[in-house]
């Protein structure tokens, strides 16, 4: 066997076969890439006809405005898990599970390796398109030089990545009582998109909405980022932003484990 | 010392009612009518190691339910279940490390990986050793000859090779105890040989204690010395297969043939019973102690005689005259 193999436990195993097993649908995920790019091109038509007719908006200069699109498209894709809702809710209903459960492994582990295999791969096209981008928007983008703000964006992008993950697991979970739970995950991406910034800026909406919207852990996954990088936040607020999002972790680490057991005992008395 | 105890083991599981049509789906939206099924109800028997005993019964009879149990995917409503002196649902891992589980109609390798792949996984999943599971590795794939199909993307191989890849992935960690639910199921009769032979064999060197369950009387057959039926929930039989034929079949059948001018079926009715008749080929169902007297004596008459064969009652015959008979 390979020698790189030996030292791999369980879960780095998991997570190099998921990577493995996404490049045999290359043409899918380039296909999908293409898509994003038209996501992209009509926010960008959109904005730049706005700001035709005025040159600065609730505070963001054109500028400012291409760069939450450009620079929030990669936030937006590098934190994303790709339709883990699904596979959770199939393995769940279709009893594939028991698979799982006579192993002496974490499902949940297993499903958290699973993502970053998925997330890995993913990021090879992401950071390649994200370039491209940039490159050929540079006139009309801010670059931010500060490591220590970079790096903090970082920080938030890692922890926002889990917080979606989490979401969806959870989301997922919700097959133990649900059969189908397609249209409960299509509104709750919608919402959660919608709250997170990842539409348009929220503060182009009333500041008691940008208040609300601060009780969720959302904008702390899309806007609140963005917003540190164009410096319209502190370094210091930066930070505290890592804490929520961390508390947040924590709590829906707990949540999940809760629903996980309660779901299990409801998946044995049933016996799918 | 059995390996395997089980006292009183009971599953009841619990749905809801409902009425078809629109209204009464609506209604159930309010108001469902919760009802209970046991599954399984209060079974008990022993299994010693390196045993190979067969489950045998119609869908829904609980065999699954049990084997569900004694894996620890479900949790049991009542009674016990005692594997290498583990209780199934507490999912201990030095228990799973020590059993395996395949269903014929579920798959765990990775679909769109070559079977490899999964063995790998395994490998680390169960913490085997490099030199173990090369060993292992080796010795399985050299039994079920599947060489040239370990670097295949599984979803491209045939429901035979990746039955064979499924065995593989489960006796990488030589588990003392292997739960096979329905192994052969959809297979071309080959493919079931092979699993078939492989079952047997692997049994026979490494004393694995395998419990299989299976709707193919031939697996049985050739596989179980012992078999447990079970019906609605109920162990109706557990002993040896010779046992239960001569319990069930007290007779053997006498196939003859003849030539010439054949045989009417009152001279037929002269040497027993006539099970089934036509002018140049007969049935007789015979005692087993009689059945050598009559074949002489066939053969010894004037009927003009072709071939004789003596054989015995078809094992699908026999339970099925066992469940007949339980619902009568």
């Amino acid at each position: 066997m390979r020698l790189s193999e030996i030292s791999m436990n369980k879960y780095a195993t998991i997570t190099k076969n998921e990577s493995q097993r996404l490049m045999a649908y290359r043409a899918n995920i380039a296909a999908h890439s293409f898509g994003h790019l038209f996501e992209i091109m009509s926010q960008v038509i959109v904005w730049s006809v706005i700001y035709s007719k005025a040159t600065i908006l609730n505070g963001y200069t054109f500028q400012q405005m291409m760069t939450y699109v450009i620079v929030g498209w990669f936030i937006l894709f590098a934190t994303s898990n790709y339709g883990f809702e699904d596979k959770v809710a199939k393995d769940i209903h279709q009893g594939t599970l028991s698979n799982f459960l006579v192993k002496p492994f974490s499902y949940l582990r297993y499903m958290t390796a699973i993502s970053i295999g998925r997330i890995s791969f993913a990021m090879v096209v992401v950071v390649s398109l994200e370039v491209i981008l940039l490159w050929f928007m540079r006139a009309n983008l801010i670059f931010n030089n500060s490591v220590a703000h970079l790096l903090i964006v970082l920080l938030l992008m890692f922890f926002a990545y889990f917080i979606r993950l989490f979401f969806s697991i959870l989301v997922g979970l919700a097959s133990f009582w649900f059969v189908d739970i397609s249209g409960f995950y299509y509104s709750f991406n919608i919402i959660s998109k919608f709250l997170s910034g990842a539409f348009f800026p929220l503060s182009l909406l009333p500041a008691a909405f940008v208040k609300t919207s601060m009780w969720f852990p959302f904008a702390y996954t899309f806007f609140v980022p963005i917003q540190l990088y164009l410096g319209k936040l502190t370094l210091s607020q930066g930070l505290q932003a890592v804490a929520i999002q961390l508390a947040w972790l924590l709590g829906l680490y707990g949540i999940i484990k809760i629903v996980w057991y309660r779901g299990l005992r409801k998946y044995e008395s049933a016996g799918i | 010392m059995p390996i395997i105890e089980v006292k009183n083991l009971t599953k009841v599981y619990d749905y809801y009612k409902k009425q078809p049509g629109l209204i009464a789906s609506i209604k159930s939206l309010f108001k469902r009518e919760k009802l209970f099924t046991e599954a399984v109800k209060a079974i008990n028997f022993n299994i010693d190691e390196g045993e190979l005993v067969g489950f045998l019964g119609p869908n829904g009879a609980g065999k699954t339910t049990t084997l569900k149990m004694l894996s620890g995917i479900l949790h049991p409503s009542s009674g016990e279940a005692t594997v290498l002196g583990f209780t199934p649902h507490k999912r201990q891992k030095e228990y799973q490390k020590q059993f395996a589980l395949v269903m014929g109609q579920k798959n765990q390798l990775w679909w769109d990986l070559p079977a490899m792949e999964s063995f790998i996984l395994n490998k680390e999943i169960y913490e085997v050793s490099e030199s173990d599971f090369k060993h292992n590795l080796d010795e399985l794939v050299e039994l079920l000859d599947i060489k040239d199909i370990l670097d295949i993307q599984v979803r491209k191989l045939s429901l035979g090779q990746r039955m064979k890849c499924e065995l593989v992935a489960a006796l990488l960690h030589r588990p003392k105890i292997l739960f096979l639910d329905e192994p052969t199921i959809g297979l071309d009769v080959v493919a079931q040989k092979n699993i078939r032979d492989f079952i047997k064999k692997y049994n026979k060197e490494k004393k694995t204690t395998i419990i299989l369950t299976s709707h193919y009387m031939d697996d049985i057959r050739e596989l179980c010395k012992r078999v447990v039926i079970i019906d609605h929930g109920k162990i109706i039989y557990d002993g040896l297969l010779d046992d239960l034929i001569k319990r069930y079949a007290p007779q053997k059948i006498l196939k003859v043939t003849f030539n010439g001018q054949g045989i009417t079926k009152k001279e037929a009715e002269i040497f027993g019973k006539v099970a089934k008749y036509n002018q140049y080929e007969i049935e007789l169902e015979v005692g087993r102690d009689e059945v050598k007297d009559v074949a002489k004596n066939i053969l010894s008459s004037e009927f003009p005689v072709d071939d004789i064969m003596i054989d015995e009652v078809d094992i699908d015959e026999v339970i099925r005259k066992i469940f007949k008979e339980e619902h009568q």
